[in-house]
């Protein structure tokens, strides 16, 4: 699964805002140059982007491949016809290369996921949104970060337990009740004791925020978000 | 100094497992004082820490913290009493080691220097220096209440309290916490240890308070304690040494 | 102690409590998407809880709250936590077939939070009346797919049938599931709302 890993390769050294930047600039450019030509320059800089975060573009298909159903429906809907000619090659064209730009976006997306630890991410929000809304969502994108395999595990003890007495047996509406409920009552309880440890240690608005700091490698990076930009309105 | 005087907390009906009432409880806690604070379950020992530090506000009386009212300056209360409570793994909001001891500091809006400084100080003395950057889920149970007592510590605080620090720990793991409290105290770090179970604790604390249903019924020196704890439902040393 | 505490501006116990709550709810929802189970109209395509994460959200912690809630879950997933389906994350899922539904998941939560407990406080979710409760996550429902469709149909260059067929309807019966389990989850009297 496609995750943060440590390490030192170019995408790594970069500034979270820088990449932040690239991608979004990147998927404006994809929109405003969906036709062939636009595609294969930007499946360069995807592949720039891939290479920077020495990432194969195999795996990042593979730990995507739930997509591709989904987009292959698209085409398929628009290739078949209910009456004659029975399949229409030429309207499949636009969600073919759609398909394909979707594709592009999430690879260069994909960089940054898994070069980038959360406490950056956490410090670029806070830097995007100033105040006590970015103090917040801030923070609370860490606690998703921190919590998510606590909770994974109290839901897959949930449903061993449910298992083991035949659980599964149920309908899923109930199912679904039950491990509901129960996943629900232990998030809840978690949250209780986290408020408290984070009282008891002075949770306040006006904390020192985590360093980022852009250096010399974000310069090219924020060239290319600058180009990509431009071409997306030229 | 902890000064604590006639001090009450009611709840309303709603009492969980460790939540419950405080009747009239004075104390006076000096500064550098190892203490252990026992009693069994529902008496009122976690209420009474989480007013140490302005957690809660009480219904009557009041809690000094260095001369001040908790609850009227809780920065300073929470900067002077540090605490790690139980489930240390639902305490911790950063995933690796060194963002979660930097939390405290953080809030506090010091330097990145001083967070530095803070965060290396804390991991030393608790004996998981150079573990900046271990991600939390792959501390052992020790380390990570270890790591709890960390991110009390870089507040720097004059008072630790700790509620049930070695519940699930094994005999190595609390040996190992134990040395590292003992550092801390001979370093001068006052501690308040709760507890239902005194093991390993007679030999270094000073005082023992018990307390039962929210009134303090035990306040003594160790070596006086274990013939009047047992009523109380205290497990002492020597008489049950296992669970 | 050296610390000047007069500057430090601490977070209010109400807010911390809320935001401690909603930032779980989130990572319960991203947990969520690991779980999947048969679906009882459509064996083809499995049911997994996430929407039932936006209806809780807004059952349990109001307009505000829950709405936040929600942000957070596509902030995180946006930033690299993998709690979008299939376990996936980056800013590539916004712009992916199922973008729409991620957009509006805060816009539903904060809908079905505002029918229930109205603008001023939180209800007891227990004592909010079936009608009302149903209402409210199907509007919810009706907020999700009225994003999801015309996003899936923009992205893809589809015509709008297709996108209606692809997008909408193949998943409309499991989406009454998880209404009947939230409604089981509010009357099993197991959570605590407060």
């Amino acid at each position: 699964m496609l995750g943060y890993e440590p390490g030192d390769t170019p995408a790594h050294r970069l500034d979270p805002r820088t990449k932040l930047a690239v991608q979004l600039c990147f998927a404006v450019a994809a929109f405003a140059h969906t036709g062939p030509r636009g595609l294969l320059v930007l499946t360069g800089v995807t592949a720039l982007a891939l290479a920077s975060a020495r990432l194969s573009p195999v795996s990042v298909l593979w730990d995507y491949r739930f997509l591709l159903p989904l987009l292959a429906a698209a085409v398929l809907f628009e290739l078949v016809t209910l009456g004659p000619p029975w399949v229409d090659p030429a309207a499949a064209v636009d969600p073919l290369l759609a398909s394909y730009r979707t594709l592009l976006i999430v690879a260069v997306a994909a960089g940054y996921v898994r070069t980038t630890p959360a406490r950056e991410s956490r410090a670029a929000v806070q830097w995007a949104i100033p105040g006590k809304a970015g103090r917040l969502l801030g923070a609370g994108v860490g606690l998703v970060f921190r919590f998510l395999p606590l909770l994974r595990r109290d839901l897959a003890a949930i449903r061993d337990a449910e298992t083991a007495r035949l659980g599964d047996q149920r309908p899923t509406r109930e199912r679904l009740a039950t491990v509901g409920a129960a996943g629900l009552r232990r998030a809840f309880a978690r949250a209780d004791r986290l408020s408290t440890a984070l009282s008891a240690r002075c949770f306040s608005w006006n904390g020192t925020l985590p360093r980022i700091r852009f250096g010399v490698v974000d310069a090219p990076a924020l060239m290319l978000a600058a180009g990509l930009a431009v071409t997306a309105v030229v | 100094m902890l000064d604590i005087d006639s001090l009450t907390h009611r709840y309303g009906g709603e009492d969980d497992d460790g939540d419950a009432a405080v009747d009239d409880v004075s104390l006076t806690i000096p500064d550098g004082q190892f203490l252990v604070l026992c009693g069994p379950n529902g008496s009122g020992k976690s209420t009474l820490v989480r007013h140490l530090n302005g957690l809660l506000e009480p219904d009557a009386g009041r809690v000094l913290v260095n001369g001040t009212a908790a609850a009227e300056d809780p920065v300073a209360a929470r900067t002077a009493v540090g605490m790690a409570f139980q489930e240390p793994r639902d305490q911790f909001v950063a995933a690796t080691v060194g963002g979660d001891v930097a939390f405290g500091p953080e809030n506090l809006g010091l330097s990145h220097d001083e967070i530095d400084r803070r965060v290396a100080r804390a991991l030393d003395a608790v004996g998981l220096n150079g573990r900046e950057t271990d991600r939390i889920e792959t501390l052992s149970g020790g380390e990570r209440e270890r790591l709890a007592v960390a991110g009390a510590l870089a507040m720097e605080p004059d008072h630790l309290v700790l509620d049930e620090p070695f519940t699930g720990l094994d005999s190595p793991a609390r040996k190992g916490l134990l040395d590292r409290l003992r550092d801390l105290h001979a370093d001068g770090t006052g501690l308040i240890v709760v507890t239902h179970d005194l093991r390993d604790l007679l030999s270094d604390a000073e005082r023992v308070v018990c307390l039962a249903d929210g009134a303090v019924v035990v306040d003594t020196e160790p070596a006086d304690a274990a013939a009047e704890l047992e009523q109380y439902g205290v497990r002492v040393p020597d008489r049950r040494t296992t669970d | 102690m050296s610390t000047a505490t007069d500057s430090v501006d601490l977070v209010g116990d109400d807010v911390v409590g809320n935001l401690v709550r909603a930032a779980l709810l989130a990572a319960l929802m991203g947990a969520f998407a690991f779980v999947s189970f048969p679906n009882p109209l459509n064996p083809a395509v499995p049911v997994t809880a996430q929407v039932l994460g936006v209806f809780l959200a807004g059952i349990y912690l109001g307009p505000a709250w829950g709405g936040f809630a929600m942000a957070l879950y596509v902030l995180a997933g946006v930033l690299g936590a993998p709690v979008f389906s299939g376990a996936s994350a980056g800013l590539g899922q916004l712009f992916g077939p199922t973008g729409g539904y991620l957009l509006s998941y805060p816009f539903a939560a904060a809908l079905i939070g505002a029918l229930i407990h109205g603008t001023d406080g939180l209800a007891d979710p227990e004592s909010v009346s079936l009608p009302r409760l149903v209402a409210a996550m199907a509007a919810g429902t009706v907020v999700i797919y009225g994003f999801g469709i015309p996003v899936y149909w923009y992205y893809l260059d589809t015509n709008l049938v297709a996108a209606v067929v692809g997008a909408g309807l193949a998943f409309v019966p499991a989406e009454l599931v998880k209404m009947a389990a939230a409604v089981g989850i509010v009357r099993s009297e197991e959570v605590q709302a407060t």
